[in-house]
């Protein structure tokens, strides 16, 4: 196990909710739309301090996950609890921030006027850290938000989003239309806030390389469904990339199961292991980018959802009956 | 919510803030006032305009009837220059009957339709504001400005036509009932609710507008045809027979005939329309027989009294308001439970 990447496994020493507490927990979540499925039985938890990477194809359900847990929309079927309360509800509001994919403005408002928004309507609303993070991109306070470019408008968002001091940062594509620089300068801010402040950040991403540098945790979603969920340590562990001897026949690899055979980069057959494994020679621990493409490119894989992730984990219980003795 | 948690220390704007005159109320009501103040202004700037020409035309009115003997301030008794004044009242009159079209379309209209239209509707929904308190002010701060803007444009307007009231044929008081006293604000509170939930409904600014503009003249008509029906009709009638040289029943001042013209009476006090006998109106003697075989004594006719009028307003207001607070309370409910 590569420890050095994770920067936010618990036990680190920042201030953190208590172990175990879910950030969010979704059972049996779906959602049809009139064209089918967007998502379909869902099930898992996102322990609070967590960084998340939410990774999937196009028109996978990523943005429809993101949405159900912001009351954005409505579910079909399961349900969804941010810090146990429903979506929704005052206290879930409270604590989560959400920037959409669209980063939506309201264009004739000045920067200030903008922050100004999220003072008004914020009650843990931190004006320093919002207009740090619109200051460190040298936009003017004064100009209306329609006459930034793309990248300055995403920044403003950005403040909007971390001046809410919310406990659970939604991020969906957050850097889509930024350049590479303020694409790491965000990246860090982000890592930053997050650390400092135990915030659970929930990311969305098609730059896998990116997600590998910030995220702990993962959540990986094709067709509608989970493929994988768990912590990024974890999930590598149960994978390897076995070599392929030289005369290109494959491994014989039982007990383990195959997910994709490699072709590209680092040749191989990707496998979950299903028995214990010596890495070193024929076995080596996939990358993140390793594992997530090849979930990606094998749907039919079957999912693999780590304990931690799944509920009715023996957190929750603790939890559960941890809120009980107090209220009782 | 946001005023009472908010930290005192944090409330002093930081950055240049316009708007510190106005009044803090919280949140959404500067949001709605920060968002919608190009529209409040023109709406401001429009009444204000709408305040001075119209007094200063009622006091040329007033200058015009003060030169009159007292005893022609009666209807027909003004010289004719009169009716250019009667004309600006007209002018201006229909001006006003434009308000509740003005509000539907471009102040409900856009109202919610251009938050979901861009998605700052759910830029301020993913703030800590409940979407029922988002609403709510989103739908009171302009209501409460039109509701505003309409009564004052309305009162000036029911002052100039006070003094001028029945003083020619022209100025009966079912010409003013839609532009005076209560019935304007109504009106436009109802236009205004509607164009908001038709936004809510479309989604989009401009194709709201439009049917926006298509429900209000629909609303407009239906208004036009049932809103006599408010009042009690009246009748009076005479029972001095028809003949040639038989006296016409007489409406009280300022009432409006209704009906079909005059109805003959008969002696069993039932009432026969005009056409009754037309068959023989050439020939005097056999129509006088026809309408004595059916023992008509006399003419009746029906009529709005001008002292119904104040009733009816509130009547119909009050029915404009109600079906305004129902449309309302769609809006309110619906884009609460699913908006986005």
């Amino acid at each position: 196990m590569d420890h050095a990447k994770s920067q936010h496994g618990s036990g680190t020493g920042f201030a953190r909710p208590p172990v175990g507490a879910a950030a969010i927990e979704a059972h049996g979540l779906g959602k049809r739309y009139r064209r089918g499925w967007a998502l379909r039985d869902v099930s898992f938890r996102l322990p609070a301090g967590r960084v998340c990477g939410l990774v999937g194809p196009n028109g996978a359900g990523k943005s429809t996950l993101m949405g159900l847990a912001t009351n954005m929309i409505r579910p079909t079927t399961g349900a969804l609890r941010v810090f146990g309360a429903a979506p929704g509800s005052a206290e879930a509001v409270l604590r989560t921030a959400f920037l959409t994919q669209e980063k939506p403005l309201f264009r004739r408002f000045t920067v200030a006027e903008t922050l100004r928004l999220g003072r008004e309507f914020n009650p843990r609303w931190d004006q320093g850290v919002a207009e740090g993070i619109v200051r460190a991109g040298q936009v003017p306070l004064e100009a209306r938000v329609g006459t930034l470019s793309g990248g300055q408008r995403t920044r403003v968002a950005f403040a909007l989003a971390f001046g809410k001091r919310p406990d659970l940062l939604i991020l969906d594509e957050p850097m889509a239309d930024l350049d590479p620089l303020v694409r790491r300068e965000l990246m860090a801010t982000l890592t930053e806030e997050a650390a400092e402040h135990g915030t659970t950040v929930l990311v969305s991403s098609h730059m896998l390389a990116e997600l590998e540098h910030i995220c702990d945790y993962l959540l990986v979603i094709a067709n509608g469904g989970l493929r994988l969920a768990g912590e990024v340590d974890e999930l590598r562990a149960a994978h390897a990339l076995f070599a392929v001897s030289g005369d290109g026949s494959s491994p014989a690899l039982a007990p383990h199961r195959v997910i994709e055979p490699r072709n590209e980069g680092r040749p191989g057959v990707l496998a979950r292991l299903g028995g214990p494994v010596a890495y070193g020679g024929q076995a080596e621990p996939p990358t993140l980018e390793e594992l997530l493409l090849a979930y990606l490119r094998s749907p039919d894989a079957p999912p693999l959802i780590a304990p931690g992730a799944q509920v009715g984990d023996i957190h929750d219980i603790i939890t559960r009956d941890r809120t009980k003795a107090v209220t009782a | 919510m946001t005023t009472l948690t908010r930290d005192p220390a944090r409330t002093a704007p930081a950055g240049p803030i316009r708007d510190n005159w106005i009044p803090r109320l919280g949140g959404p009501v500067w949001l709605v006032w920060r968002q919608h103040r190009a529209a409040f202004w023109t709406l401001v700037a429009v009444t204000l305009l709408g305040v001075l020409v119209m007094v200063h035309l009622r006091g040329q009115t007033m200058d015009f009837l003060a030169a009159q003997a007292p005893a022609s301030r009666r209807s027909g008794g003004l010289p004719p220059e009169f009716e250019t004044h009667v004309d600006r009242l007209f002018s201006i009159g229909s001006y006003l009957g434009y308000l509740p079209v003005l509000a539907g379309v471009f102040l409900g209209a856009p109202l919610i339709a251009g938050d979901l239209e861009t998605g700052t509707a759910k830029l301020v929904t993913s703030q800590s504001v409940s979407r029922l308190r988002w609403l709510t002010m989103k739908l009171a701060v302009p209501a409460a400005m039109l509701a505003l803007s309409a009564g004052v444009l309305t009162a000036v307007f029911t002052w100039w036509w006070s003094p001028v009231k029945g003083l020619s044929d022209g100025l009966i008081w079912t010409s003013f009932f839609s532009v005076t006293g209560v019935v304007p604000v109504a009106y436009a509170l109802l236009t205004f609710t509607v164009g908001a939930a038709a936004g809510l409904l479309l989604r989009r600014t401009l194709v709201s507008m439009v049917v926006t503009l298509g429900i209000v003249v629909a609303i407009g008509f239906v208004w036009d045809e049932v809103w006599r029906s408010l009042g009690n009709v009246m009748s009076v009638s005479t029972d001095k027979g028809v003949g040639p040289g038989a006296v016409r029943p007489e409406l009280p001042t300022q009432a409006e005939q209704s009906g079909d013209g005059a109805y003959f009476l008969t002696s069993s006090g039932d009432r026969l329309d005009w056409m009754t006998c037309l068959d023989q109106v050439e020939n005097d003697r056999a129509h006088a027989a026809c309408l004595e075989s059916k023992h008509v004594i006399g003419w009746s006719i029906d009529y709005l009294p001008v002292s119904q009028m104040q009733t009816m307003q509130w009547l119909g207001a009050g029915i404009m308001l109600a079906v305004a607070a129902a449309v309302a309370a769609f809006v309110i409910l619906r884009g609460r439970k699913r908006l986005l």
